[in-house]
């Protein structure tokens, strides 16, 4: 579904992603590993848009996005949940999921959010920034999914979040990958909830990508080798 | 008080503004209702000002120039463009049909200048032929709508310039725009006249007969329903845009552009858009009171005058285009009402200074302790009460136990 080849990005002079190449297959759930600082999230912007990058190639569903401004690649089906939520705090709950509506063509908020987060619903006239961290991830991921997207990228959902949230929103994940068959790529840290909600991994090291492979084949060598700090 | 007595209570003020003029019969009847002209001149200023910079979050400075562009195109249509069914052959001009499109040389600010109209006149007087000469002007309205596309015009340039900058970048760029403006309608006195002014014709040449009655060109009832009624539309528009669609992905780029676009808002297109629409805005503004204050100068432009325009959207409610409106309106007629000089015992307060010492408080007080205006905040207290009113019922009604049948 999500092809990244040969990927190079910089800020200003720094050479932060090495020519990396990433493979999502459609339907599945890949967590994106790494120690702080190796490019993660750098890699999802690329991905997303939001930063230029110097070569290489991003396709998704067959069609080439390395050019596309971020507007576009929202409109062909990529949702993004950035890191640190990044909701609009003065705009309620519900102005926040009516943005991504504009695309669908539909009036209403779909069901399933409210479904999926039922606190959302009654707090549906609050302001966003008066939620707390937890629910202005589940606002976060609502507001994406409002594009009824195919592809959801969430840069580290869980930080930052009371451990009943977490618990939550992981089983959130696990149902839109596997009830809705909806695609999805995640950056996360903790490593027992990735192996409870991905069914792949790919690793990074120094903005490169290093190890890949299904969930199962992560060992305690790669652990201690990538992610132990 | 409920959302819908403050929905009443707007009502009953646009009801209010509506009648006055015709109910009104104090004295000082043409003085107050210039004050009312002006405020809703400063209020379309003030409430497109809000949109652009509270809703979009984008500060700009040169909202005035925008104003001033509308009241120069139409100044200069006004003075320069003449229809003729004769060729002057003294002009600049060009063939339209039977007719000839005229356009005089530099006016110049001499005191009663000789234009190269003047000169086809004596020359048509020679030839014996001046009885059959018909010369007239376009109607000032194309100038005024000329003004408005200009505007737009620039707005859009400004708009895709600035599309990086932003916050204090933007400020200062859009200040310099602003100046430049302001020293090229200063330098170019042959043809802007310079500090002297550029003179307009008033909105109504011929008078205009409104409710049966016939007011001259200088009465002041016609150009205050023009201005009201340029100022209810514009309202009506915004008031429109910001419950749309539009306004939602305004105040989502104004809080977080990457997220916005994120979520499929393109960003580019909406902030040049509401660049262009409250360009025009301010344009339109500009024009029409160019035309009913009779003259233009280029001192609208300083830095004061769009101080003012951005202490009355702040003392009002930078968030609320009719809070922001509001504040102009009350704040215009504070700034002259408070002109009255009086006495405390020996000492004379000349008010014509000290109001703006005033003014200068009340705009710090509200930024310390009314961030979000004087009028909004009360607008604000309001809606909020009745949303908390309702997530409390909401969670009561859930937290009571159901009856079982």
């Amino acid at each position: 579904m999500l092809t990244v080849k040969g990927l190079n990005q910089y800020y200003g002079e720094s050479h932060i992603l090495w020519d990396v190449d990433l493979d999502v297959a459609a339907g599945s759930c890949t967590c994106l590993m790494g120690r702080n600082g190796v490019g993660k999230t750098t890699l999802l912007k690329a991905i997303m848009g939001l930063v230029r990058i110097r070569s290489g190639h991003i396709e998704y569903a067959g069609q080439a996005l390395a050019k596309a401004p971020a507007h576009y690649r929202a409109r062909v089906g990529i949702g993004y949940v950035p890191q640190g939520r990044e909701i609009f705090p003065q705009l309620t709950v519900e102005e926040n999921l009516l943005i991504g509506l504009d695309i669908t063509g539909a009036k209403q908020i779909p069901e399933r959010i409210f479904e999926l987060f039922p606190i959302l619903k009654t707090m549906r006239r609050r302001r966003g920034g008066d939620l707390s961290g937890g629910q202005q991830q589940q606002l976060a991921i609502g507001r994406a999914l409002a594009l009824q997207p195919k592809l959801l990228i969430l840069d580290e959902p869980t930080e930052g979040i009371q451990p009943s949230i977490v618990q939550e929103i992981g089983q959130v994940i696990r149902r839109l990958n596997q009830d809705d068959g909806l695609t999805v790529l995640l950056v996360e840290q903790k490593l027992p909830f990735a192996r409870k909600v991905a069914e792949h991994f790919s690793i990074m090291e120094r903005g490169r990508l290093v190890a890949t492979g299904a969930m199962p084949e992560l060992d305690d060598d790669l652990v201690r080798q990538y992610l132990a700090v | 008080m409920t959302p819908t007595m403050l929905r009443f209570a707007g009502l009953l003020g646009m009801v209010f503004l509506l009648v006055f003029p015709l109910l009104y019969t104090g004295s000082n009847y043409s003085f107050i209702m210039h004050l009312w002209i002006t405020a809703f001149f400063y209020a379309i200023l003030a409430s497109s000002w809000a949109l652009l910079a509270g809703y979009a979050g984008q500060f700009s400075f040169c909202h005035m120039a925008f104003m001033a562009i509308g009241g120069y195109t139409t100044g200069l249509f006004n003075n320069y463009l003449y229809f003729s069914n004769t060729p002057t052959t003294t002009c600049t001009e060009f063939a339209i049909g039977d007719r000839w499109l005229v356009v005089l040389d530099p006016i110049g600010v001499a005191a009663s200048p000789r234009t190269c109209l003047d000169a086809a006149h004596s020359a048509w007087a020679e030839a014996g032929i001046a009885g059959e000469v018909l010369i007239g002007q376009p109607s000032l309205w194309f100038g005024i709508g000329l003004g408005v596309i200009m505007g737009g015009v620039f707005g859009l340039l400004i708009g895709a310039l600035v599309l990086r900058l932003r916050t204090v970048y933007l400020a200062l760029f859009t200040v310099g725009f602003s100046e430049i403006l302001r020293a090229v309608i200063s330098a170019e006195i042959a043809v802007t006249r310079g500090q002297a002014g550029l003179e307009l014709s008033p909105l109504f040449p011929d008078g205009i007969t409104l409710f049966g009655t016939y007011f001259a060109a200088t009465h002041k009832l016609p150009p205050y329903y023009l201005m009201l009624g340029l100022f209810l539309l514009c309202l009506a528009i915004m008031g429109l845009l910001v419950r749309s669609r539009f306004g939602l992905f305004i105040r989502a780029l104004r809080e977080d552009e990457d997220a916005a676009q994120a979520l499929a808002v393109n960003t580019v297109r909406y902030k040049i858009l509401v660049f262009v629409i409250t360009s025009m805005m301010a344009a339109a503004a500009g024009a029409v009171q160019a035309h009913y204050v009779g003259i233009i100068t280029p001192n609208i432009l300083i830095i004061l005058q769009m101080s003012l325009v951005i202490a009355m959207a702040v003392i009002g409610g930078l968030e609320s285009i009719v809070a922001a409106a509001i504040g102009a309106i009350v704040i215009q007629f504070a700034l002259e009402l408070l002109r009255t000089s009086f006495d405390i015992g020996p000492w004379t307060i000349d008010m014509s200074v000290w109001r703006l010492v005033f003014f200068g408080l009340l705009l710090m007080l509200t930024l310390r302790f009314f961030r979000n205006g004087l009028i909004f905040s009360l607008i604000l207290k309001v809606e909020r009460d009745a949303v908390a009113k309702e997530t409390v019922s909401k969670r009561q009604a859930a937290a009571e136990p159901k009856e079982i049948d």
